[in-house]
């Protein structure tokens, strides 16, 4: 990458037995809204902290523009972190607190205000200057968190869950907004969260975590629609999933026999004629289909959710299938529906620790 | 039972303990102190000769002096040993927290004599650091048994844990996180402890210098155990009027401006902590703006 801003080499970091980190290596560009996805305990607040310098990485090395930080105490390396519950100064007004990092820097007051002018406009805070933080809303609190992470121009933005103690309409705006914020200022972001809704609406690139482990870096529709890992698959989206016997492979497919169906899936490696496989397939990429149908069913609920709604199919031998699609289709609680999907629309892995 | 009654019945047990062991001896020390004493009797003679006597003798604005001097080198010294004592068992301390910091008060299980008598079998002339220095052949530091010197180092054993608790209790509501947004945002350690740490237990902190200050203005046994010949301090003049020279009314009086003397200690200490916005301390419905 040639605009590379981070970079991390062969990151390992072990707390005890566990591995918070096993030798991950990442690059984020210029100009990159990156997200990291992950369950809790995945290690990716452990990667962002090793980025920030709060933790050392026991193996491995941290570049920013070029420049090995591995070593460098965080007050020295020059970016900005926004946390997860705000971490205000309690006894600083608002000012003070976004001020903190120009005060630290030793700036002069007239370039202070310039600052504060500029970051209180950006992020829409003007006129709350003088109040302490237990004064403020929690939508405001993040302002202040943002303003504080943004106010000395850093080379970097880290965000450790910044959203998650947002209810959700706030939730939604501030997504928006931090998108506008990155494309301003045209510096990289880096957002840890849990929640693949906020990644997938805010990230241009993200990397899926597990167990200390970076599952699949790359382009967030990439991740999204041609998963790579059998983890990837089952936690982006809501899947549903297919265990069954590989029956065949040719051409990147497999047919996969399914407890007395057969359908066709893209294979990934290590998929043979004889082997367990787990198929998944995303619920809103499955369509009912009244003639050619891969599967029968009834109909046993609806789930309205607004701008969708989740059918649940009971299959005749008893599994169940969830559909997502428009909810004003006409199908009613106990009708007989057929379903399908495109053979490009399931993945198929080797299935793993069972027979 | 109505909440009137259930009202009185709550405030009942504090107002009578405040009535009977604060408010009356106070008002009865402060009528002494303008009554005059003779031959071991008070007697009821309105007069402003006990005041005249503190404040025309500098006999006893000295000795006062002397305790204000100590008090405030002893507060200092509390403080100085109390902060990285009490940071150290709230942020490594884990789950023996609670039995460190009881264990900085284990010398309070002995009784205060016994703890001012082993003071004298370390620091006095055939203690433990003097007979080492002589067995190495060095001279004996002379200063460090009944001095001032002694004395100080008396108190602040007998107080420090006082001023352990306070900062421990504030640290406990400390947000450690805090101190990582600091270091991102630019401060290194020391700056990060001016700018966040202490102005965030400035109040915790204060309320451990007033714990300190106060008793060991008025304190009298250290003194007399360790003071030696010339360390004396107000607290033993002011015990000498109830005793040996049974000048009750002088001793209230001089007890009446010990009081005085506190009470503007803590207005100082008050005045410095300031705005308690500016520590961090949230006043529940406290209006909003």
């Amino acid at each position: 990458m040639s605009d590379c801003m981070l970079r991390l080499q062969s990151v390992t970091k072990r707390f005890g037995t566990t591995m918070a980190a096993e030798s991950v290596s990442l690059e984020v560009g210029q100009t990159e809204l990156f997200a990291l996805l992950g369950p809790s305990g995945s290690g990716k607040t452990t990667l962002l902290r090793i980025i920030a310098g709060l933790d050392a990485p026991d193996e491995g090395r941290v570049l920013i523009g070029g420049r090995d930080v591995t070593r460098l105490p965080p007050y020295r390396r020059g970016i900005g972190m926004v946390f997860q519950d705000f971490l205000l100064f309690p006894h600083k007004t608002v000012a003070e607190n976004i001020a903190f990092p120009l005060k630290m820097q030793g700036k002069s007051r007239a370039e202070t205000a310039d600052d504060l002018k500029w970051v209180s406009q950006l992020v829409r805070l003007t006129g709350l200057e003088e109040r302490y933080p237990h004064e403020l809303s929690g939508g405001q609190k993040q302002r202040v968190a943002l303003a504080r992470g943004l106010v000395s121009r850093p080379s970097l933005l880290l965000l450790d869950e910044p959203l998650a103690n947002l209810d959700r309409e706030l939730r939604k705006r501030m997504e928006v907004e931090i998108r506008r914020f990155q494309l301003e200022l045209g510096i990289p972001f880096i957002y840890v969260t849990h929640n693949q809704e906020e990644a997938l609406t805010m990230a241009s690139r993200m990397a899926v975590m597990r167990e200390g482990c970076l599952e699949q870096i790359g382009d967030k529709l990439a991740l999204y629609h041609r998963p790579a890992t059998a983890f990837v698959a089952a936690f982006l989206g809501s899947p549903n999933t297919f265990e069954g016997d590989v029956v065949g492979v040719e051409d990147g497919r497999a047919e996969i026999a399914w407890h007395g169906h057969r359908f066709w899936s893209r294979a990934h490696d290590g998929l043979a004629p004889g082997l367990r496989a787990v198929c998944y397939v995303k619920s809103e990429k499955i369509a009912f289909a009244s003639s050619g149908a891969a599967l029968a069913g009834r109909l046993r609920d609806t789930i309205f959710k607004g701008q969708y709604a989740d059918y649940l199919v009971c299959l005749d031998d008893g599994h169940e299938i969830t559909v997502s699609a428009a909810p004003d289709l006409c199908h009613r609680p106990g009708e007989a529906v057929g379903i399908t999907w495109a053979a490009d629309d399931g993945d198929a892995f080797p299935a793993v620790g069972k027979e | 039972m109505s909440n009137t009654v259930r009202f009185w019945l709550m405030v009942l047990p504090g107002t009578v303990f405040l009535v009977v062991f604060l408010l009356l001896p106070l008002i009865a020390i402060v009528v002494f102190s303008f009554w005059r004493t003779e031959s071991y009797t008070l007697i009821q003679d309105w007069n402003l000769d006990n005041y005249a006597t503190i404040f025309s003798h500098s006999a006893y604005l000295t000795f006062l002096a002397r305790a204000l001097v100590m008090a405030t080198c002893v507060s200092l010294v509390c403080l100085a040993y109390a902060w990285p004592v009490a940071y150290f068992i709230v942020r490594y301390g884990g789950r023996y927290r609670l039995i460190l910091l009881l264990s900085t008060a284990a010398p309070f299980l002995t009784g205060e004599i016994l703890r001012v008598a082993a003071l004298q079998q370390i620091l006095g002339p055939i203690g433990v650091v003097n007979m080492a220095l002589t067995r190495f052949g060095f001279d004996p530091i002379e200063a460090l048994m009944y001095s001032n010197m002694a004395t100080g180092t008396g108190l602040v054993y007998l107080w420090l844990p006082f001023m352990v608790l306070a900062i421990y209790l504030s640290l406990l509501n400390f947000d450690f996180a805090l101190l990582d947004v600091a270091k991102i945002t630019g401060a290194g350690p020391l700056r990060a402890f001016v700018e966040v740490t202490l102005p965030l237990n400035r109040a915790g902190t204060a309320i451990g210098i007033v714990l300190v200050f106060i008793p060991t203005l008025a304190s009298a046994t250290t003194s007399q155990f360790l003071g030696g010949p010339d360390g004396a301090l107000y607290g033993n003049i002011l015990a000498r009027q109830f005793g040996s020279t049974g000048t009750w009314a002088l001793g209230s009086a001089m007890g009446v401006v010990l009081f005085l003397a506190s009470a503007l200690a803590l207005v100082i200490v008050w005045r410095a902590v300031g705005d308690l916005r500016r520590s961090g301390i949230v006043i529940k419905g406290a209006p909003k703006p």
